[in-house]
């Protein structure tokens, strides 16, 4: 929706705003809903409903001679809400959002009820059965469309600056990017100068590039441009705010900083496991990590040493943590440039597995070829050091031989594990993030958001998020350069109006709110900090808050109280004896919901569906009123865990449903009506199963409704 | 949002294509996201779950594709090649040829009535060694973006006559006729009020100018040949992607996980991972391959805590975070990780079970294991199509058939030609997550001055 067609809804709102004037288009959608259904009869009934000024059957609503239609009659009878029965909400509700805007309605006043795949496709032997659901579900969608509310887009003003903070290859790469598109950067370095952990090595495999080359490329860029402002031996003294307004206070060996940015990346590395106590290491000097070797490499190599021994995964691949990533690689490359340097040195790698992709594999046979050994061992019996004769040996349980071996050595290297570095706690504090157990930062969602946080404005990059080849750590810095770019190339960040709004007149200031809101949406402000203020352009409308509010504070746009407990005294009005009132989640759960209805899958009609943007805006009251009203069954439907499009929504739900449960038992309802199901989008025959399930268990097989 | 000053091509419409696309048109850019199939959304669209979360594939990509279909900057042009490619004005002029798929994209809203009417029934390319299929005219599946149907080519050249198609032999040409007494499809849309199938719909030429192009072409599982570890001799020999679609509840058999031969369950499956390497196969790691099987043995036990799994592999490729962890909660799960590869395949042909014979490495005793279902990870290749678009982009593609970045280092993700860049499977065996973050970073460069 652009702006002037924004500004025009506000101006030709008719003229009776406060008094509901709805009109209902009901599709035929071909012979795939007529005929199953008779929508005559629906249309017809939809015009006795109370408020409902127009009612009209459509062939095909969404074809572009009706949606003509529609803006008409939208026009010639003020209507100023809106319900549209057909096909989907995920495919369609857009379209006809737009439409009605376009007709100069508020599209947030629109009610989309599904006729197709939640009745049509899917309860095709009884028209009679069919044709009565149809009508109910309409019937909810015009009681909750009369209390809709007008909405609006939201925008957050975001400038073009950009704080970087980590001047690693992931940091300068980011930084580039970003300036080079002439927004002002801020890269902020702890250490006395830029190149993070590449300072540190010789070679990088498999390209055969050396690190010093590639750090000097990066820090000559750097230096040519002016907008990059480089602070080092720094320190992030404090930050505070939201996308577009943060505060920065950093003192550093270039002075004291105070300034303001728009974006952040977190770009703070990574550092190796400290080895002390294993393998003789911090005991015998010749006992090394990978890093010590990079660096010895680095400045003449390891002259004199005759029986090299390399140990993987040490503090790796165990209890505490999965694979280092970049092990393998590391070992293989220096063993053999070892091997290369005096070919009369003996190279021992000791593994457990052997990371060779794609063609590193060819690397490794070219290495085992030119004289390196390796050696497998079991992580149940890694390999043991001890001193003897006057050095160091090595025991170790050959898995392709059987027996153990012992190996001397004058140079040990572990290849060990890596973690966070210091100061990520501290980062994690200030910028409410989190990070695992070894400080690895927490992408928003591995596949989907991998360089984004699950707060706008902040972005990740390189190993601060997990070890990774150098190559993969470019692609970061770049990818996560273009998050921060897009909000600020835009010049702001929009949020759909579907927002959490709080009405502070019984507020407790708990703070729960502001704790549980995955997004960072809720700031506490006010003069003891402690006043929850949403802001709108961050909050994604899952809920989560307004359920949770012990005070009931909090309302959703589109989705109130108010709203959705119209639907379910509507549908509840009559025979609610024989219905289940389902709360869906717009995702997964209603996905699952389409696939049963794309898929013909024939099921009992006593559900009844209500539509929720997550299955954590399912409140305890929701569910208790619905059995008051002396419904057969409440099912709550929410996306198959780990998955959940609002993080940790499901999670939540669930938890609640637990707890409410036993509150329900002690206030004597019958808690075997409440129901849960969890679905991926997929998961069409579950859905089927669980509504004959729960037909049976609820004892409504001689129920027809 | 400012109007789109610039714009970009896209070549391939998987998850990189759709992640770049997304990018680019935030960005305020004009995107052509092109796909040589019906729709966008490539190999992840078909998997089951993902590793190592075991998100469901399409419900996390099935959004992603809205959001491309209804974003103002995006152009969907699907069932298309890019065919002709110039520098020009700094940029790239493109010719694209828009492949008719005899549907009408604004009239079809997927009703299926066509479907329902077509007298043929085909082997599905993608599920026939489990037993899927499809009619000469479908949906691609059911997410689909565009949402609708198409004809097969074959079925429309009139070379479908012997399996029972209604059309071909027409003495008229189809251009010329527009009536179409014959097809039953195109009746029973007409039928419905649309009119949506167009028998005689031509084929399009699309010019476009661009400021960059960013080669999203994708992967795809790797072939291997006939008779490998009896591969398509034997009926309950399959590879990993067929297993895929046996999880899948939107595959063919709903989501159980059946044998080909009887439709029974299988209750006791082996994995051969490294399947398609040798001398005569992929003389690369597949990259991705250890953690699908520990997927799939998850995922089977999730089905069914009884089914005895059996992974026989040479090197755990657990590189990313949260993969090692995965790997474990198979083994904690009871799946048997076996190192060595069964050096020969028989089936027993009454219960068309197969006998696994390996070298027990750690033991060194040879062993037997008979199995009901046997899957192949064979590992992924390049796309057929990648010599040919390489051609036509004038980039070069590495000794393996992937596109070759210039320089992963201090170029990363630059083809061998300025303006031109690569993300995802198009350089090489790549996780999601991978190809997610090597869009977003393809698209900077995309939209970056060069």
């Amino acid at each position: 929706m652009t702006d002037e067609t924004e500004i025009k809804n506000e101006a030709t709102q008719s003229a009776s705003e406060e008094e509901p004037r709805v009109g209902v288009f009901v599709c035929d959608c071909g012979s795939n809903i007529q005929g199953a259904v008779r929508c005559p009869d629906v249309t017809e009934f939809a015009a006795t409903l109370p408020d409902v000024v127009h009612a009209e059957e459509g062939k095909w609503i969404c074809s572009v001679d009706f949606l003509n239609r529609m803006k008409e009659a939208v026009k010639e009878h003020n209507v100023n809400r809106c319900v549209v029965a057909c096909c989907t909400p995920r495919t369609h509700e857009k379209l006809f959002k737009a439409t009605v805007a376009e007709a100069g309605m508020n599209p947030y006043q629109l009610e989309f009820v599904s006729t197709r795949e939640q009745v049509s496709w899917v309860h095709k032997t009884d028209q009679n059965l069919a044709t009565e659901k149809a009508k109910d579900l309409v019937k909810a969608g015009v009681a909750k469309a009369r209390l809709l509310e007008r909405g609006r887009e939201i925008k957050l003003p975001v400038g073009q600056k950009c704080l970087v903070l980590g001047g690693g290859v992931a940091g300068m790469t980011a930084a580039l990017a970003v300036a080079d598109q002439g927004y002002e950067v801020f890269l902020v370095e702890r250490e006395k100068q830029l190149g993070g952990l590449l300072g540190k090595v010789n070679y990088i495999a498999p390209e055969h590039v050396r690190a010093e080359d590639v750090v000097k490329t990066l820090t000559d860029a750097i230096a040519e441009r002016s907008n990059i402002n480089v602070y080092t031996g720094a320190k992030l003294e404090s930050i505070a705010g939201y996308i577009g307004n943060y505060s920065v206070k950093v003192s550093s060996d270039q002075g004291e900083a105070e300034f303001h940015t728009d974006t952040i990346i977190v770009a703070t590395g990574m550092r190796e496991i400290d080895c002390d106590g294993q393998f003789m290491y911090g005991e015998d000097p010749d006992v090394i990590t990978q890093l010590q070797l990079e660096e010895k490499l680095r400045s003449g190599g390891v002259q004199g040493k005759k029986n090299v021994v390399f140990i993987q995964c040490v503090n790796s691949r165990n209890e505490e943590r999965g694979c280092c990533t970049i092990g393998c690689t590391a070992s293989v490359k220096n063993a053999r440039l070892i091997k290369q340097a005096d070919p009369d040195t003996n190279v021992y790698v000791l593994y457990r597995d052997m990371i060779t992709v794609k063609e590193e594999y060819v690397h490794l046979k070219e290495v085992m070829a030119e004289g390196v050994n390796f050696v497998r061992f079991a992580y149940e019996s890694p390999p043991e050091v001890v001193k003897a004769d006057g050095g160091l040996r090595v025991k170790v349980l050959d898995l392709q031989l059987g027996e153990e071996i012992e190996l001397p050595a004058d140079l040990l290297v572990l290849q060990t594990g890596y973690h966070g570095p210091e100061g990520v706690d501290d980062i994690k504090g200030q910028l409410k993030v989190s990070a695992n157990a070894d400080n690895f930062f927490q992408e928003q969602h591995i596949k989907l958001g991998p360089l984004d946080f699950a707060a706008a404005g902040i972005y990740l990059a390189g190993s601060a998020r997990n070890p990774k080849p150098l190559k993969d750590v470019r692609d970061e810095g770049y990818g996560a350069a273009m998050r921060a770019s897009i909000p600020m190339t835009a010049g702001f960040v929009e949020a759909e109006g579907i927002v959490a709004k709080i009405d502070l007149t019984d507020c407790i200031e708990c703070g729960r709110c502001s704790k549980k809101c995955p997004y960072g949406a809720i700031k506490l402000v006010g003069d003891e900090g402690k006043t929850p203020e949403v802001i709108e352009a961050l909050c994604k409308g899952c809920g989560l808050c307004a359920a949770d509010c012990p005070k009931e504070c909090i309302q959703v746009v589109h989705f109130t109280d108010e709203q959705l407990m119209a639907a379910v005294d509507a549908l509840t009005e009559k025979d609610a004896d024989k219905k289940i009132i389902a709360f869906v989640c717009h995702w997964c759960a209603h996905g699952a919901v389409d696939i049963a209805g794309v898929g013909r899958m024939d099921y009992p009609p006593n559900v009844r569906i209500i539509r929720v943007m997550c299955s954590a805006r399912v409140a305890q009251r929701f569910v208790q009123h619905t059995l008051d009203r002396g419904a057969a069954g409440v099912l709550v439907a929410g996306c198959e865990f780990p998955t959940c499009h609002y993080i940790t929504g499901n999670y939540e739900c669930k938890d609640r449903l637990e707890k409410l449960r036993k509150k329900l038992d002690k206030k004597g309802y019958d808690t075997s009506k409440v129901w849960e199901v969890w679905l991926s989008a997929a998961m069409g025959p579950k859905w089927v199963a669980t509504q004959k399930e729960m037909v049976k268990a609820l004892g409504l097989e001689d129920k027809p409704i | 949002m400012s109007e789109a000053s610039e714009s970009v091509l896209i070549i391939g419409g998987g998850i990189a294509g759709i992640t770049a696309a997304l990018n680019t048109a935030e960005y305020g850019y004009k995107v052509y996201l092109v796909d040589d199939t019906p729709s966008i959304g490539g190999l992840m669209a078909r998997l089951d779950k993902t590793f190592p979360t075991n998100d469901c594939s399409i419900c996390i990509e099935a959004p992603k594709m809205y959001e491309v279909k209804s974003h103002k900057n995006i152009e969907i042009i699907t069932n298309a090649d890019v065919r002709k490619v110039e520098p020009s004005n700094g940029g790239f002029k493109v010719r694209v040829l828009k492949r008719a798929m005899f549907v009408d994209e604004e009239k079809c809203n997927a009703c299926g009535k066509c479907v329902e009417k077509c007298p043929v029934t085909i082997a599905d390319p993608l599920d026939a060694r489990i037993g899927g299929t499809r009619k000469l005219v479908s949906v691609d599946f059911p997410q689909a973006v565009p949402n609708m149907n198409f004809v097969n080519i074959l079925c429309r050249q009139g070379k479908m006559r012997d399996k029972g198609a209604c059309i071909g032999g027409c003495v008229v040409d189809c251009s010329q006729c527009r009536e179409c007494g014959v097809a039953l499809c195109v009746k029973a849309c007409r039928d419905e009020g649309k009119g949506a199938i167009e028998l005689w719909m031509k084929d399009k030429w699309l010019n476009l100018e661009v400021k960059s192009i960013v080669v999203a072409a994708g992967v795809k599982t790797a072939a291997i040949e006939e008779g490998t570890w009896g591969l398509d001799r034997y009926p309950n020999v399959i590879d990993y992607m067929n297993f895929e679609r046996l999880m899948n509840s939107g595959g063919p058999t709903l989501g159980e996980i059946v044998r080909p031969s009887d439709g029974h369950h299988a209750h006791k499956i082996a994995w051969i991972q490294c399947a398609g390497r040798g001398d005569k196969g992929l003389n690369y790691c597949s990259k991705v391959c250890c953690m699908v099987a520990a997927k799939q043995t998850i995922i089977t036990k999730e089905h069914d805590a009884d089914v005895e799994c059996l992974v026989f592999y040479n090197h755990q490729t657990c590189y990313g975070k949260g993969f090692d962890e995965f790997y474990k909660k198979a083994s904690a799960l009871g799946v048997k990780y076996i190192i060595g590869k069964p050096f020969d395949v028989t089936e027993d042909p009454d219960t068309h079970n197969l006998i696994l014979r390996y070298e027990d490495e750690l033991e060194g005793v040879i062993k037997e294991e008979e199995v009901e279902l046997l899957v192949l990870s064979t590992g992924l290749e390049p796309n057929d199509r990648n010599e040919k678009l390489a051609k036509v982009l004038k980039i070069e593609l590495d000794r393996n058939g992937f596109f070759k970045e210039s320089d992963p280092i201090n170029a990363p993700l630059e083809s061998t030609v300025p303006g031109i860049y690569l993300c995802g499977g198009a350089t090489g065996p790549i996780d999601i997550s991978e190809s997610v973050v090597q869009a977003t970073g393809a698209s900077m460069k995309a939209v970056s001055k060069r």
